[in-house]
């Protein structure tokens, strides 16, 4: 599975995690490459927020190694991961819905201008942000209460790539969302991959999987039960390696 | 719970004249208004410039301590303990300048006593994780105990000139009280609304667990808010005490900090965090002072009041909950 052209910025070996006597993650291994959507797929309990949580420095593991463009590291906060450039956005998306766009995009880093909060500098740079990221707000201005769900997931989005991430890491992105809205935020998801992002997506969402991601990677009981390219598999397959009808190892 | 939390706090420039005239300041104004043209029409004396002061005065009190109310419930706090700490401020400041302190010094320390136990208040809710109205219940009958036992019940008095002229002196007809309760107001406003402490203050009324993700320093920011809720309601006491020039063991009590509490709630504060204003207080603060002025000046008993308050709160809530409501639902579809 490993390739010369792209050396992965993110990369788990041989990841195991233990709760008591349960055997959340055995063996894991996985690349995400930039410039590339990983998807991660697995029936409930399979490991994947274990994993998620492990990559977002939410867990630490019992055994293995996270190596970030080539070098060992570890992350005993989720901070901590956050500054290696691994953004994570999590299902619940953490916005507070009764401030608005710009101000949730600088939640827990406010600019000053002297003594009080420079608000222009805020809007300013949201609006410039989320235009590199070809997002169009009404106005930043628009409290979080009022936007849809995908909006919503939207925001999320940018403000963790405001980072500077070269790692984007999304929980369930669409689990919430209808038909178009899911379709705003594929569109925001390749975008990601096109600015040489490294996106790794955790969804049940077969279509999306199948519509945005390059490469998908299936958990079956804590282990990978296998990784394929998208363009070589079929849903077939990949359901079948889901419900473990059909394994690798 | 959604639905209580999401207001619109549009920023823009139409977006501030429109709240005014939608917003749940303008019923609380327009309810002012009239109460006033009800009393001015049964009792000439309501409009004189001698009633609309003597109004801002009785009003001082409860917008000071309000004001640190607005800016915990904001942060998503509660503190119901205000009204023993008023009486812990005065007590104190009071015990302080019969022993010979400076008043000045006397009122420093008497509104740190309120910060201090403000502060306690923030250990029991933040380290101890006990609930806010538990915490601040307790410690409201714990400090209200205490003041009664170190005074025997007794009012303070013999207190310098100075304190005694510094609430009750005036300058060019305005009284020494409503200026510091325009200079706190202009404070809080400020610091709620334009410093980064204020900011951080809404987000984790707003959504604590998001405040904490994204690195605020919730906890620090709580601790500050009980400290400033504390300091608030003991400066009251002690302004109180100069106006009277005695410190009541027995003033403030739980009809202070339920007064301070409904003229906050009626100037838009959500008691569930993350919305409200101190302009919005100082409004609800001015319809509890016209209120009990209207009473007394149409000759109405005064032990209606408290059934006037009551009414006009419930009723304010109702009001901004259905506005709330269709304004959610607008908002959602469009």
């Amino acid at each position: 599975m490993t390739t010369t052209t792209h050396r992965p910025t993110l990369e788990l070996r041989g990841i195991t995690k233990r709760f008591g006597h349960v055997t959340a993650l055995d063996d894991v291994h996985l690349q995400a490459r930039p410039g590339e959507i990983l998807a991660l797929l697995g029936d409930n309990g399979a490991g994947k927020s274990t994993l998620v949580k492990v990559m977002s420095g939410l867990y630490a593991p019992d055994e293995g190694e996270i190596r970030l463009a080539g070098d060992p590291r570890r992350f005993a906060t989720p901070a901590q991961a956050r500054s290696a450039g691994i953004a994570t956005v999590h299902q619940d998306l953490a916005l507070v819905e009764c401030l608005d766009v710009a101000t949730n995009l600088f939640l827990g880093r406010f600019p000053r201008r002297g003594l009080f909060v420079d608000r222009a500098r805020m809007e300013r740079e949201t609006e410039e942000f989320l235009r590199s990221l070809d997002v169009t707000v009404s106005s930043v201005r628009t409290e979080i209460g009022m936007l849809s769900g995908g909006q919503r997931q939207i925001v999320a989005i940018a403000r963790a790539l405001k980072t500077g991430a070269d790692t984007v890491l999304l929980d369930e992105p669409t689990a919430a969302l209808g038909v178009r809205e899911t379709a705003q935020a594929a569109d925001l998801i390749r975008r990601l991959r096109d600015q040489g992002k490294a996106v790794i997506v955790v969804s049940h969402d077969m279509q999306l999987v199948f519509d945005t991601a390059d490469r998908v990677q299936v958990m079956r009981l804590g282990r990978v039960a296998g990784v394929r390219t998208v363009a070589e598999t079929d849903r077939d397959e990949v359901v079948a390696l889901i419900t473990g009808s059909r394994r690798d190892t | 719970m959604s639905t209580v939390t999401v207001r619109a706090v549009l920023r823009t420039g139409s977006g501030r004249a429109a709240r005014l005239l939608t917003g749940p300041q303008a019923g609380v104004f327009a309810a002012i208004v009239v109460l006033l043209a009800i009393t001015q029409a049964r009792n000439p004396v309501a409009l004189q410039s001698d009633n609309l002061i003597e109004i801002l005065r009785s009003t001082v009190t409860y917008f000071i301590a309000g004001c640190g109310a607005t800016m915990l419930l904001v942060g998503g706090g509660l503190d119901l303990s205000i009204g023993s700490v008023f009486a812990a401020g005065a007590v104190a400041a009071g015990m302080l300048m019969n022993h010979g302190v400076p008043w000045p010094a006397a009122i420093v320390l008497g509104v740190a006593v309120g910060g201090l136990l403000g502060a306690l208040n923030a250990f029991l809710v933040i380290v101890a994780q006990v609930p806010p109205f538990i915490t601040t219940l307790g410690s409201f009958f714990a400090v209200n105990g205490l003041v009664t036992v170190l005074t025997e019940g007794n009012p303070l008095f013999d207190f310098p000139e100075g304190f005694g002229r510094a609430g009750q002196g005036e300058i060019g007809g305005i009284p020494y009280l409503v200026v510091y309760a325009v200079v706190a107001g202009v404070l809080c406003h400020l610091v709620l609304e334009k410093t980064r402490f204020g900011y951080d203050t809404r987000a984790i009324g707003g959504n604590e667990s998001a405040a904490l993700a994204n690195g605020v320093a919730v906890d620090r920011v709580k601790t500050w808010l009980y400290v400033i809720s504390g300091g608030t309601a003991a400066l009251c006491g002690i302004l109180l005490a100069a106006r009277l020039s005695s410190a009541d063991p027995n003033s403030g009590g739980s009809s202070f900090a339920f007064q301070v509490l409904a003229a906050t709630i009626i100037g838009g504060t959500s008691l569930f965090g993350g919305v409200g204003s101190v302009g919005g207080t100082a409004l609800g603060a001015l319809l509890f002072s016209v209120l009990a002025n209207t009473l007394v000046l149409t000759r109405v008993n005064p032990l209606w009041q408290n059934v006037a308050t009551g009414t006009v709160l419930v009723l304010a809530v109702m009001v901004d909950q259905a506005r709330r409501r269709r304004r959610f639902r607008t908002g959602r579809s469009g």
